[in-house]
């Protein structure tokens, strides 16, 4: 028999309430742990996976070893050329964490660039290769599935327990993220009021997403020795 | 009255990719009981989505008790958190609904938030906890339950908000027997209390029980 209060209706005007900041910080790494899950990596010029992770390799030493501004303008061009090819929507997902890191770096020289302004054309050369290594490495991530880059490594020949460990870690991220991001989308719908123990609640979904992360791992280990893993794994 | 109104909806959750609901049109009077039926796929998880303003349409129109349901209108907190407090939604894995230490405290999350006084979030907790037989779990991390005993657990922290409008997501799955049966029970005097019913299941016994009305999702793909 429901109780009395269930059959009526309830009289709520909700509060207004602020400072939600923990939360939206929470859920945003969580949305963005999901997304590899949703990652296309299409490429228009369908370039070998292997083919692009040995071009990024090479692109970073030659940028981090360049001397000759000529070269770094040139490998600039290049870089800002494929960038133009990519979608509007994409540039913008490359080339945010590329002037993020590109103004941290400013900032971090900005006190030498003061004090010896004699050296700022060297630190500009600093800041523009951080933002090109990023760009690259973004462009990289953005158009590359996880587990061709993971086959990619394969193909390298790097050791097989580093690559699937590698890859264990990602579906774990891949997870754990919807799991955190899940947690706080059901939070939110009950959450109807004014929270008085926000900080609870982000501990909540923390110690549900660790609890979480161990239990998978000793399933997946489990599973692993059901089929017959004796600790010495065999790379395809 | 009629309390959801779906008006020519298509969603599709990339631009890229093809609708999971297509122009799909529905209404739902206050105090009906809708069962939703489909294949695995045909988009009963993101239609749920779509009523409680998880996902919004990228064509056709929302409108839950004559208001169209919007981006702006979801942004505006006090909007959002009454609409909330009116649609109740069970997810189909109670798991990403509990996260606090205990039963009791899960329970009393929703009638702490509304800024119920203590005496009336106890005897809300009590009742929710004796629905479902779960006062000798009361004290356990929801973390350690069974999974029906979750999914039951999360259904009491539902309930606890008194919602007008109930979204439940494959409600007898994962169920015992004898549970099944208290649950369509208690589903059935909900519907007589006058709550609106919204219920994805495969289970012919629910729907007939509840005597609903049944909607059948095709794949739009």
């Amino acid at each position: 028999m429901i109780p009395a209060w269930m059959a009526q209706s309830d009289t709520y005007a909700p509060p207004r309430d602020g400072g939600a900041f923990a939360m939206r910080t929470l859920r945003s790494v969580g949305s963005a742990l999901a997304r590899l899950q949703i990652q296309r990596g299409r490429d228009g010029l369908r370039i070998p996976p292997v083919i692009k992770l040995l071009l990024l390799i090479l692109g970073i030493v030659t940028l981090s070893l360049a001397r000759n501004r000529l070269l770094l303008l040139a490998i600039a061009a290049l870089v800002l050329s494929y960038t133009c090819l990519l979608p509007a929507r994409t540039v913008l997902a490359v080339l945010r964490p590329a002037f993020g890191a590109a103004l941290l770096s400013l900032v971090l020289f900005l006190p030498a660039m003061l004090l010896r302004p004699a050296g700022a054309g060297n630190n500009w050369i600093v800041i523009g290769k951080v933002f090109l290594s990023v760009t690259m490495v973004s462009i990289f991530n953005r158009r590359t599935q996880w587990n061709r880059i993971t086959g990619a490594l394969r193909k390298l020949h790097v050791p097989g327990v580093f690559v699937f460990v590698l890859d264990l870690t990602l579906k774990y991220v891949v997870l754990l993220g919807g799991l955190i991001a899940d947690l706080l989308t059901a939070r939110g719908l009950r959450a109807v009021g004014r929270d008085r123990h926000k900080y609870r609640s982000v501990g909540g979904v923390m110690g549900v997403t660790f609890l979480r992360a161990s239990a998978l791992s000793r399933e997946t280990w489990e599973a692993m020795v059901c089929r017959g893993f004796t600790d010495d794994y065999k790379g395809l | 009255m009629r309390i959801i109104e779906l008006d020519h909806i298509t969603f599709s959750y990339a631009p890229d990719e093809p609708p999971v609901l297509r122009d799909l049109s529905l209404t739902v009077e206050a105090g009906e009981c809708l069962v939703l039926q489909g294949d695995n796929g045909s988009g009963k998880t993101t239609l749920f989505r779509v009523l409680n303003g998880l996902s919004l349409p990228q064509a056709g129109v929302y409108r839950f008790d004559g208001e169209a349901v919007t981006a702006s209108l979801l942004k505006n907190q006090r909007w959002a958190k009454r609409f909330h407090k009116r649609v109740g939604y069970l997810f189909q894995n109670p798991d990403v609904m509990l996260f606090n230490a205990s039963v009791r405290e899960e329970i009393a999350f929703g009638p702490r938030q509304m800024g119920l006084n203590e005496d009336e979030i106890t005897s809300r907790v009590s009742d929710c906890l004796a629905l479902f037989d779960l006062e000798s779990l009361a004290d356990k991390a929801p973390y350690h339950l069974s999974g029906g005993q979750k999914k039951q657990a999360a259904l009491a922290a539902v309930l606890a908000l008194n919602p007008e409008v109930l979204i439940l997501d494959e409600p007898l799955a994962g169920l015992d027997r004898g549970t099944r049966a208290r649950l369509v029970q208690l589903l059935s005097e909900l519907r007589q209390a006058g709550k609106t019913l919204l219920i994805a299941t495969h289970d012919d016994m629910l729907r007939s029980s509840l005597d609903a009305r049944v909607y059948t999702l095709e794949r739009s793909i």
